[in-house]
């Protein structure tokens, strides 16, 4: 079965180009993809072209690699923020379908540029500043897991599409769908386990990341596991800044999302104009709120909670109803 | 994001060949220029961050040259605003019209690609961009940006506007400049058309992000001679050094500058990851018996070298009561190595607190265990938490272990003798004592280390090039557990902390 990728991007089976493959976070996180499952052919780090990291070949550029392999339509970069711009340039021109940024501190002007470039190109991407995706059907992007060993013991195939602002809630919000016996406040507001060994498990994460303009978005995301016939509901991560959960709220309103969504939703003591640690926290106007967003999430019918515990408890009652 | 005052703005725009008045900059120490413009002429003290310059008198029209000495001496000292950067003059110019301008970012939404906003008034004047009735707004792709009679066109609409082309004309030259600098905000408040129809800017300001300026520009954005600009405080400059020396993963740091209430439970906090910071706010930003003394952010991977030297920072916090680190979730960064930096931490710093520490990720059960083993020699109680368990449960224990006695830190003794190894990055010294270690076979501080950085070879300890050391502390810990204590590590902080 395709995994999310095929409904993101239109990628059935992901190849992938990892740039800057040669420095340090390129080389262990490709090891990390690579053990996962991710199927690695080629790498790029521009003036190490012709070298080798762990067997596989680096390029020049995407253009190189793609020549040699020409069934490359994936992407993960490992790249300093102030080269992500151009690196992502160079592998949309190349063709590349799906890409992966994971670089925190991109500038922002780098951020709208890129988005509007994609626009004109036939390719998506994740990020700036996440931790990636994972797909229990085998294949992960990016972080997610810290490594292979873990995130195959902890992320388990099964009916939940995750979607996250935060890469470490993007990493819990997957694991705990999948532990068998997770205790958590019950319909009757008793702690206990939630479900017995029959978890719900996961479709795939998706980590939207935590800058201001996100290359696939909540809704984007969203869309995608409304497709995906393996999601019965989608277990999310929101928060202050951007317009994201609002738009995710007027899609569910006018039908383009129908399975049931929960939503744990921070920030609501965020101050508006104040600078976050995710950069696209930030309150710009006053329908970026946690207010105007928790109004807008429940009117759609949405599930909102306020601690990240809760979110598996109403997974767990949505499914049933 | 960062203010940049108008001397520094000006030279952005005069790369871009935008018309300004003319003007001269004085540092502190510096005399009166000879090229100072035509009497008379503004004095403009130039001070990081003042936004209102008017009611504190940081703007003085002077029509004498004994009043430009006066009054550029006064502006040049240092004063209730603070110490200038220096102190800019401009030619009081006879304006026939004056208008606003101004770009900023348009983040977009689901409807709506994002780009850049020009903004543009016939009125000028302080307040004109919270005017929005008389504004005119274009937006503008950031690639491929507007031409000239493009911006024309659009001013066409504006009836009581005269100077359609050579305001045009100035305004993608500030467009250019702003795509050029990748600046936030970039504000021409008032631009200026004189008698003879010539369109200049006569005061200006711009907003940046640190990350998006290039190594080639940053002597106009931080000139290495005012130093920090950017009101840290002795520990945020601390970290800002520690980011610098290691700039692997996140390293945010940030005191509250609020005042605590007096009864409130002061809670130094390690918040690991964007999401960590988002559930102790949604825990706590309603209880006022509770006082977050920082925001911090360690994630992303960093080493635990880097979290040892953050964590030493945070616990120097004066009238902190407690130490919560908790992340949001699972976190990429060992655990076990994330709990080894905490344990170094407690046990070398002066002032150690009783902390509740969450581990989630891999690794997490060995977390734990760590300090079920060494809580006992600690000086301060330590509570652990499994992932399951988040801040708001975390939260109900916070008053009991702020009220369990506990003894002061011992002051901290460095490793004695030379390293055996220097690690550049991260950066750590490791000592080694062979007559700890009289053993055959590697000693546990060797056997610990997972990447096969350290060696053991011919009964000696060396390092293998092919491998890395990526600041982990294994090796140090295994030592201490194994009680050979035949290895130790030390990690410099870039300034006294304590």
């Amino acid at each position: 079965m395709p995994g999310i990728v095929k409904y993101l991007a239109g990628v059935d089976t992901p190849e992938t180009l990892v740039f800057g493959i040669t420095g340090r976070q390129g080389k262990s996180k490709s090891r990390l993809m690579n053990k996962f499952g991710t199927h690695i052919i080629a790498g790029c780090t521009p003036g190490k072209g012709g070298q080798e990291v762990d067997g596989v070949p680096v390029f020049n550029s995407a253009a190189e690699a793609v020549e040699t392999f020409p069934q490359l339509n994936t992407a993960v970069f490992f790249v300093p923020a102030g080269a992500v711009k151009k690196a992502a340039m160079d592998a949309m021109d190349a063709g590349l379908k799906f890409l992966v940024l994971t670089a925190d501190g991109v500038p922002s002007h780098d951020e709208i540029l890129l988005k509007e470039y994609a626009s004109t190109k036939d390719s998506v991407y994740l990020g700036p500043n996440t931790v990636g995706l994972l797909d229990t059907e085998g294949y992960l992007f990016g972080l997610i897991g810290g490594s292979a060993t873990w995130a195959k013991k902890n992320y388990k195939p099964g009916k939940v599409g995750v979607i996250s602002r935060s890469g470490g809630l993007s990493q819990l919000l997957g694991a705990f769908h999948c532990r068998p016996n997770l205790p958590g406040i019950r319909e009757d507001g008793s702690y206990g386990p939630l479900w017995g060994e029959d978890y719900p498990g996961l479709s795939a994460v998706v980590c939207v990341g935590g800058d201001p303009v996100p290359g696939i978005s909540m809704l984007d995301a969203a869309k995608a596991f409304e497709k995906d016939p393996r999601t019965e509901i989608i277990a999310a991560y929101g928060e202050t800044g951007t317009t994201q959960e609002n738009d995710l709220a007027a899609a569910v309103i006018d039908g383009r999302i129908t399975k049931p969504i929960v939503i744990f939703l921070g920030g609501k003591f965020t101050k508006a104009g104040v600078a976050q640690s995710h950069a696209g926290a930030m309150i710009r106007n006053n329908s970026e709120t946690w207010e105007a967003k928790n109004r807008a999430l429940l009117n759609a019918g949405i599930t909102v909670v306020e601690r990240p515990d809760a979110v598996f408890g109403a997974v767990r009652d949505r499914l049933k109803s | 994001m960062s203010a940049l005052p108008e001397y520094r703005t000006r030279i952005l725009l005069e790369h871009e060949n935008v018309p300004l008045v003319s003007g001269v900059f004085v540092r502190p120490g510096e005399s009166t220029p000879q090229d100072i413009p035509e009497l008379p002429v503004f004095l403009k003290a130039q001070i990081p961050g003042a936004t209102s310059r008017k009611s504190h008198g940081l703007v003085r029209r002077v029509d004498t040259c004994e009043e430009l000495e006066h009054n550029l001496n006064i502006l040049l000292s240092p004063g209730k605003w603070g110490q200038a950067e220096g102190v800019l003059i401009t030619e009081g110019l006879d304006l026939e019209t004056e208008y606003y301008a101004g770009c900023m970012l348009d983040f977009g939404n689901g409807d709506r690609l994002p780009g850049g906003v020009l903004l543009f008034s016939t009125e000028g004047g302080s307040g004109v961009e919270v005017r929005s009735g008389s504004l005119l707004k274009m937006r503008f792709s950031l690639l491929h940006p507007p031409a000239t009679d493009e911006i024309e066109k659009e001013l066409k609409v504006l009836e009581n506007l005269k100077e359609h082309k050579a305001v045009a004309e100035f305004l993608e030259g500030m467009i250019s400049t702003y795509i050029r600098y990748k600046l936030i905000v970039l504000e021409v408040n008032p631009l200026g058309v004189l008698k003879d129809g010539t369109v200049l800017a006569v005061d200006c300001r711009a907003e940046f992000e640190n990350s998006a300026v290039s190594k080639s520009d940053r002597e106009i954005f931080f000139p290495p001679e005012i130093g920090s600009s950017k009101n840290l405080t002795r520990l945020e400059e601390i970290v800002e050094l520690i980011n610098r020396d290691d700039p692997s993963g996140t390293g945010f740091f940030r005191q509250n500058r609020e005042t605590p209430l007096e009864d409130s439970l002061r809670v130094a906090t390690n918040l690991c990851g964007g999401g960590g910071k988002m559930l102790w706010e949604m825990t706590t930003g309603s209880r006022t018996d509770i006082f977050t003394m920082n925001e911090s952010d360690t994630s992303g991977g960093l080493s635990a070298f880097k979290s040892y030297r953050i964590l030493r920072v945070i616990l120097a916090q004066k009238e902190a009561q407690v130490l919560l680190l908790t992340g949001s979730g699972m976190a990429f960064q060992n655990q076990y190595h994330l709990a080894a930096a905490v344990w170094k931490a407690l046990k070398e710093s002066p002032t150690p607190l009783p902390s509740l520490l969450r581990f989630g990720g891999t690794d997490e059960d060995k977390a734990q265990a760590l300090f079920e083993k060494v809580s006992g020699s600690l000086p301060v109680p330590v509570r652990t938490y499994p992932p399951e368990v988040f801040p708001n449960a975390m939260v109900d224990d916070i008053m009991e272990i702020a009220s369990v006695e506990t003894e002061t830190g011992k002051e901290y003794v460095p490793p004695s003798g030379e390293p055996a190894i220097i690690v550049e990055r991260p950066p750590g010294k490791i000592y080694f004592y062979p007559e700890k270690w009289t053993g055959e076979e590697a000693p546990p501080s060797v056997k610990a280390c997972p990447t096969g950085f350290l060696e053991w070879k011919n009964g000696k300890l060396s390092t293998n090039p092919e491998a890395r050391c990526i600041g982990c502390l294994m090796c140090e810990t295994a030592s201490i557990l194994e009680g050979t204590c035949e290895l130790r590590v030390h990690l410099e902080l870039p300034r006294e902390v304590d």
